[in-house]
């Protein structure tokens, strides 16, 4: 266990006690079962120990950003088709792959596919952005080009709990419940990790759950993806049959019930805490609502974020909540794209699929990117894009690419990374990582210290083992920090 | 980065701290490592330290290469996982004899052959699965020098850095094993004797007190009647008792008043619901796959009801365990003992693993892990890539067991494309198969008709647009890019065309600006001449259709129009991904009319699928080709396999020094279910009373359930727990005798309040030596359960399927929709177990983790839990239900009142309670802002009556009293 992660000191009963009425249970997750296994009634210090475990904590070394938000692309972008060019793939199109492919494939492949999207340079950087994503292309100085990602699985599902969670085998934590558990939250209000329309499928709530790290730290579902932005909710976050005022008066009868029964019964923070809880629940329902409701931003911001336009209106309204989710505390923000239909998941119809899915998202992440920046969030928020895996640059029938978890791109912006810079590569036709490769581990590793934790002492005993996000491995790559 | 710049700016200190190992340091510059590896290499050639102080004279020309060539290699891309301390993969490279010796997988040079030499096959990274430097292969003229080094017979000054590189602690010796705790044999203690015998009702109150006298701690006095009947009551079946059941109680003053509730209480049908769900938390009972294909476990609540039914029928522990591990195997197999063996199934598999090997060996971890946690207390899945490194677990105990799982089918030879199918056995007739294969038919011959009507209507759009070919072109001047759809739509909708088709129209333009023939297209498009767009275009789309048809009629073996110009005419109308192409989402493709009959006719299907009968059938094992001995996969991986190990148990729990001797012709499982039910097993009686005792407490003797190794607890009645093992398997591993004897103690039957707990000076703040009864809040299915029993809602049907799904049918496909209901009214235990989504409730009440053993609920107190209670709709509906049964109980506002205290709380309301109830409803009542809007009839009168009662009810079944047992 790590000697580091430990919650806030609070000295004495009187703070513990202030501590429990303002904020103690927290968004909710603030898990009073810590309290619960301390039963003795006067405040001593075990009990103060045991407080607030979501309440903010140091990182172990300096961060470079105090937030993230992952953009995540399910079903698998193509990054030959829009971070990294191949040029020997549109040379030898058509032709036998000239490498040996994994052993372990998901479907048959073919030859080489070339992509069907031209790159341009952009930027100082001259760094090549497909047209797919023209928006976001505009963007290219701010964004640190991951090239070198590889280690997730072939199918689905694994890939997704892998990258989520780091294993594609167990229940794991999440690296969102990771990260809350690491670093606490800064907000009384809101939980400290939300996932905005995350995919039910493939791993579902494995891939924002806390597994064995205490309840607190998993994550919020807002939705889900079968739901359009407009009706992401938190569950039971309404009322649709009892008016505040009447609600209030409900709480009020309720918490004098309750505490005729303590006085009867002797002092017990476990009854204490769940009176809170109440009352906290009371001040979610219009906390939550309020930063969902984007009624009150500009036009142009709307704008800015594709919100105007059918196409980009799904995902810019989810960029925008995020934005929002961000600017008030939440220390991890998910956002999914994940179509009901057509996802990046193209076996086959990769023009049409990825063009689709591209125009979706390019506008809303580029406005996103744009507002963070401008009201200065961008600095020490750690934005990362991309999928579970890319796609093989053979071709799936014809017109498709199969998943290809050997090397593919996800990219980084904001949060203390080098802005304008692509790091690791993968081979001449983008099928296998080759240079500074970043295994799913490593990409852990990377996201934590920069976050200001050490992968190797963010740990938690379960089942007589000291468990890390990264296992037995990961290392981070300090050459992407600016 | 900060610390490695602080490092370098004062290496030769670190330097010299590390080398004079002195261990505080070693482990603060742990960061620095890659440097301080430099820093030594460099110092070790520019002076002559030890490291290069014994140079064999035969080898000068080859160490100076060494010296020159290969050291720089090995210390910039090896070191950092392979010297000193890290010893990634059991290699260290760092000294001749490490590099020798080779690691994990074998070893690494063999001097003279480089071809046969793993290192170079790792560095040439040709092979997949073994590439080093893991994160970059080195230059070609590295390998080659490395390769040419190895050729020369390896030449290598280094020695042995002696005191790094210690062993990693490894766990207990055999021998260290059996004198454990958990290891040794079940004694036979006799209970003390103690003072106040009139507190003794059991041998467990004598073991109890004699703790409790000895710290000098009082116990609590008795619960009262009614505290304890509610408590029995909720702890046996789940549910509260009825106001009638506790006035019984009350009324009974005879000796054997509670022993005649314990019984009456332990034949309840309920019984077995309760406690049966108490065992799926361990079995990690679940109705769907979970993990990474979420699929329906459409025959698992088969051997729910089974757990049910084998606690109702209080059947011997001993014979249930055999069952649930072997029960294909036992003589005389029946369906039900077959239905046991899906303990070993259910668990979370990743079924569209596609490397099968990985896949089989995952598996038998998890079923090993859940074995080993739920009948032994043991972590065995530790085991698998090394010796356990606590427990006196060897990684051959693990694949000695792994063998005989190998042997065992787990997965059945079907399989739905990528994702594979877990075995089942089948009870099936042919008469019943042939039913079955109708209403397959039928399910297909529906999904066949919503995928018919989505086609036709794709063709016809296709056709439309087709048509229009020129218009899209003309249109498509008229807007750029980026134009946002409903812009684009504002073009499009006058002329007829699709603002979506036009969009992607225009995308696809600005995608093939090279193609020559959309060239044309830019220019004029460029000078907004759509006249010209018309004149160049409509020829040829109007011809190329025609050329084509006659082309054809000619040849019809013509793949392509002769004239270049035509022919990509006729490409950019019918590529269905290309210039035209249509949105794929019958969403964006469909109009209104459209879309909505083909959701109706998809939605058809689904549910006809969803209630369509399975086979009959149930999750299960059975055995397969019989693998007498298995490799030790080294580290874990199934790519690399060391020495065979044969079949058996592990060693530490064997009694005799004997080996183990298993039939050829069969997996070995009976014998294992045999071992491990067996009175001279250690473990399995003191595991399972241990378990029996913290669902009764709360906590257990030893507090972590399912952990007895050396991580675990240890017992805090080491004695007691002995002397209930004991016990019961002289009571013939009776489960409810075992309740009897707990539920007649006078420790289970204390008050949960105890002046102790207002001193600062309690020496046991834990309540670990039982001075009082640990009070707590009901779990999840008590929660619902008991809501829907004191509103009058509670359907008590027992037994069958309740998954909402076809067996096999995705919970989630890539839609998220969740089609999953929860309004069922029956018990708890009979709503759907949905792995990756479980019910809100469940999951907010702390339910377990259906994919892990679960030995003892977390109690955590968090806000959703309270927007559940004032919010959800399970809870208004109860209210609702309760309001509207006081119509019937009186009119009378205070008889009311107590009619609902007594019926949820199960006592009077006190005179202030009366009071203040009364003044709530009767404020709420005239709240005029509540009164809709002074239309006074009688009707919304009465329902606005309702709505106060129905508030008030809700208040009761949200407060602490109703949520926690005492």
């Amino acid at each position: 266990m790590s000697d580091t992660i430990r919650p806030r000191m609070v000295d004495g009963l009187h703070t513990r006690r202030t501590l429990l009425k303002s904020s103690a249970v927290g968004f909710g997750y603030l898990a009073l079962s810590a309290m619960l296994a301390n039963e003795s009634q006067q405040g001593n210090a075990r009990a103060s120990d045991s407080l607030n475990p979501l309440a903010a904590k140091p990182p172990h070394f300096a961060p470079r950003a105090k937030r993230i938000v992952f953009l995540f692309m399910k079903g698998g972008p193509s990054h030959v088709d829009t971070f990294d060019p191949k040029p020997l793939l549109d040379r030898d199109n058509g032709k036998p792959p000239p490498f040996e492919l994994p052993k372990v494939l998901f479907a048959a492949q073919g030859n080489l596919l070339k992509s069907p999207w031209k790159f341009k340079q952009h930027g100082e950087s001259g760094l090549p952005v497909s047209e797919l994503f023209p928006h976001v292309a505009q963007h290219v100085d701010d964004l640190c080009i991951l090239r070198s990602v590889h280690g997730t699985n072939p199918a689905h599902g694994g890939a997704l709990l892998k990258l989520h969670t780091g294993s594609d085998q167990f229940v794991r934590p999440s690296l969102g419940a990771w990260v809350t558990y690491g670093l606490g939250t800064e907000n009384d209000n809101l939980p400290a990790f939300v996932t905005i329309c995350p995919t039910l499928a493939h791993g579902g709530v494995n891939n924002w759950g806390s597994a064995f790290l205490p309840a607190h730290c998993q994550g919020t579902p807002v939705g889900n993806a079968s739901l359009p932005a407009t009706a992401a909710l938190v569950k039971n976050i309404r009322n649709s049959r009892i008016e505040p005022e009447l609600q209030r008066r409900q709480l009020d009868l309720l918490a004098a019930m309750n505490r005729e029964q303590m006085e009867l019964q002797g002092r017990n923070q476990a009854l204490e805490g769940r009176m809170n809880s109440f009352e906290l629940a009371f001040r979610m329902q219009s906390t939550m609502p309020h930063i969902q409701n984007i009624a009150d931003e500009t036009q142009e911001t709307m704008k800015q974020y594709g919100i105007d336009d059918p196409v980009t209106e799904n995902f810019g309204r989810q960029c925008l909540m995020a934005r929002r989710f961000l600017e008030n505390g939440v220390r991890f923000v998910q956002v999914t794209h994940s179509d009901s239909e057509v996802q990046w998941d193209q076996h086959g119809d990769l023009y049409r699929g990825h063009t689709k899915n591209a125009s979706e998202v390019d506008k809303p992440i580029a406005g996103f990117l744009a507002d963070l920046k401008a009201r200065g969030l961008l600095k020490d928020t750690l934005v990362l894009w991309g999928g579970e895996f890319g796609r093989t640059p053979t071709a799936q029938g014809t017109d498709g690419r199969d998943h290809n978890p050997h090397g593919f791109t996800m990219w980084m912006a904001g949060g203390g990374v080098k802005g304008g810079y692509a790091y690791g590569a993968t081979d001449d036709y983008g099928y296998y990582a080759l240079e500074n490769k970043m295994h799913v581990n490593d990409l852990h590793a990377t996201i934590l210290h920069i976050l200001g934790l050490d992968h190797e002492r963010l740990t938690f005993r379960y089942a007589g083992r000291d468990f890390r996000l990264t296992d037995v491995a990961g290392k981070p790559a300090t050459d992407i920090l600016a | 980065m900060e610390d490695l710049s602080q490092n370098r700016a004062m290496p030769t200190f670190m330097l010299l701290s590390y080398h004079a190992r002195s261990p505080k340091h070693r482990k603060m510059q742990r960061p620095a490592k890659a440097f301080l590896w430099l820093g030594l290499w460099f110092i070790a050639c520019i002076s002559s330290l030890p490291a290069v102080a014994s140079i064999d004279a035969e080898d000068e020309k080859g160490v100076e290469f060494f010296e020159k060539n290969v050291r720089p290699i090995l210390v910039e891309h090896c070191y950092e996982c392979h010297s000193g301390r890290e010893k990634n993969g059991g290699l260290l490279i760092d000294s001749r004899e490490g590099l020798l010796a080779g690691g994990d997988s074998g070893g690494v040079i063999v001097p003279g052959d480089p071809e046969h030499s793993l290192l170079v096959e790792a560095i040439r990274y040709k092979n997949l699965d073994l590439q080093m430097p893991p994160k970059k292969p080195l230059a070609p003229e590295q390998v080659q020098t490395l390769v040419e080094w190895i050729a020369m017979g390896a030449p290598d000054p280094r020695k042995a850095e002696s005191a790094e590189g210690a062993p990693a602690p490894t766990g207990m010796s055999i021998e260290e094993g059996r004198q454990f705790w958990s290891m040794q044999p079940i004694s036979n203690p006799v209970a003390p004797s103690v003072d106040n015998a009139a507190w003794v009702q059991t041998p467990i109150d004598a073991f109890i007190l004699d703790k409790l006298v000895k710290h000098g701690i009082t116990h609590a006095a008795p619960a009262d009647k009614r505290t304890l009947i509610r408590r029995v009551t909720l702890d046996l079946i789940g549910i509260p008792p009825t106001p009638r059941e506790i006035d019984d109680f009350l009324a009974d003053d005879s000796p054997d008043a509670f022993r005649q509730v314990v019984d009456r209480l332990l034949d309840s049908p309920h019984y077995g619901i309760r406690w049966g769900r108490h065992w799926l938390d361990v079995a990690r009972y679940a109705d769907s796959n979970g993990l990474d294909e979420n699929l329906a476990f459409g025959t698992a609540w088969r051997y729910r009801d089974y757990v049910v039914e084998s606690f109702n029928e209080d059947k011997p522990f001993n014979q249930f365990l055999v069952e649930q591990i072997a029960g294909d195997l036992i003589p005389n197999a029946t369906r039900e003992t077959k239905t046991a063996t899906g303990f070993l199934v259910l668990g979370a598999k990743v079924l569209a693993e596609p490397d099968r090997e990985k896949l089989l060996m995952d598996t038998i971890d998890e079923q090993l892990d859940t074995v080993g946690k739920a009948f032994l207390g043991m972590t065995i899945g530790c085991a698998r890539c090394h010796d356990h490194k606590f427990d006196p677990l060897k990684q051959n105990d693990y694949y000695a067991l792994a063998a005989i799982f190998k042997s065992t089918k787990t997965f059945g030879d079907t399989n739905f494309g990528a994702i594979k199918h877990w075995n089942e056995h089948t009870f099936a007739d042919a008469e019943e198969v042939a039913k079955i294969k109708e209403v397959e038919a039928a399910i297909a011959e529906k999904q066949k008709l919503a995928t018919g009507y989505k086609n036709d209507a794709m063709v016809k759009l296709r056709d439309q647009t087709r048509a229009k070919a020129t218009e899209y072109l003309i249109a498509a001047s008229a807007i750029t890019p980026m134009t946002t759809l409903v812009d684009a739509a504002e073009v499009a909708k006058p002329l007829g065309l699709h603002p979506r088709v036009l969009h992607h129209c225009r995308l696809h333009l600005e995608y093939h600006s090279d193609d020559p023939f959309f060239a044309k297209w830019h220019e004029l498009a460029a000078s907004h001449d759509t006249a010209a767009i018309d004149q160049h275009y409509r020829p040829l789309f109007t011809q190329a259709p025609v050329a084509w048809a006659e082309a054809k009629q000619k040849d019809a073996s013509i793949t392509a129009l002769p004239d270049p110009n035509l022919e990509a005419a006729r490409l950019a109308m019918n590529d269905e991904s290309g210039l035209l192409a249509l949105p794929a989402k019958p969403g964006f493709a469909f109009d209104e009319a459209t879309l909505a009959e083909y959701n109706r006719l998809s939605e058809e299907a689904r549910v006809l699928e969803s209630f369509a009968p399975d086979l009959t059938s149930c999750l299960g094992v059975t055995d397969g080709p019989i693998q007498s001995t298995l490799p030790i996969h080294i580290r874990g991986s199934h790519r690399n396999l060391g020495e065979p190990v044969a079949r058996s148990f592990p060693q530490v729990m064997q009694a005799g020094s004997g080996n183990i001797i298993l039939p050829r012709t069969q997996s070995g499982r009976l014998e294992l279910a045999q071992w491990m039910a067996s009175s001279t097993n250690p473990l399995t009686a003191r595991v399972y009373v241990n378990r029996i005792w913290t669902w009764h407490f709360g906590r257990g003797i030893v507090n972590s359930p399912d952990n007895f190794g050396k991580l675990g607890d240890r017992p805090s009645h080491p004695e007691l727990l002995d002397w209930l093992a004991r016990y019961f398997i002289e009571a013939g591993w009776s489960t409810k005798d075992l309740h009897r004897l707990i539920l007649a103690s006078s420790t289970y039957q204390m008050s949960a309040s105890n002046a102790l707990e207002q001193f600062d000076s309690n020496p046991d703040p834990e309540n670990r030596l039982h001075w009082k009864f640990n009070s707590h809040r009901l779990d999840a299915e008590q929660i619902r359960d008991s809501i829907l029993f004191v509103t009058g809602r509670l359907d008590e049907t027992m037994n069958g399927k309740s998954v909402p799904l076809r067996n096999r049918q995705f919970v989630f496909d890539h839609t998220s929709i969740d089609h999953t209901k929860y309004d069922s009214l029956r018990r708890a235990i009979y709503l759907p177990v949905i792995r990756n989504n479980v019910y809100t409730l469940f999951e907010q009440f702390d339910f377990p983790d259906p994919t892990m053993v679960t030995g003892v609920r977390n109690t955590t107190t968090v806000a959703p839990q309270a927007l559940f209670m004032i919010n959800s709709e399970l809870v208004m509906d109860c209210s609702d239900q309760l309001a509207e049964r006081l119509t019937d109980v009186s009119s009378d506002p205070s008889t009311r009142v107590q009619y609902l205290y007594q019926s949820t709380l199960g006592r009077p309301a006190t005179d202030s309670e009366l009071q203040r109830a009364l003044e709530f409803i009767s404020e709420l009542t005239q709240n005029s802002s509540t009164a809709g809007q002074g239309t006074a009839d009688q009707e919304s009168t009465d329902s606005h009556s309702k709505r106060c009662w129905s508030i008030f009810c809700q208040t009761l079944l949200a407060s602490n009293e109703f949520m926690y047992v005492r």
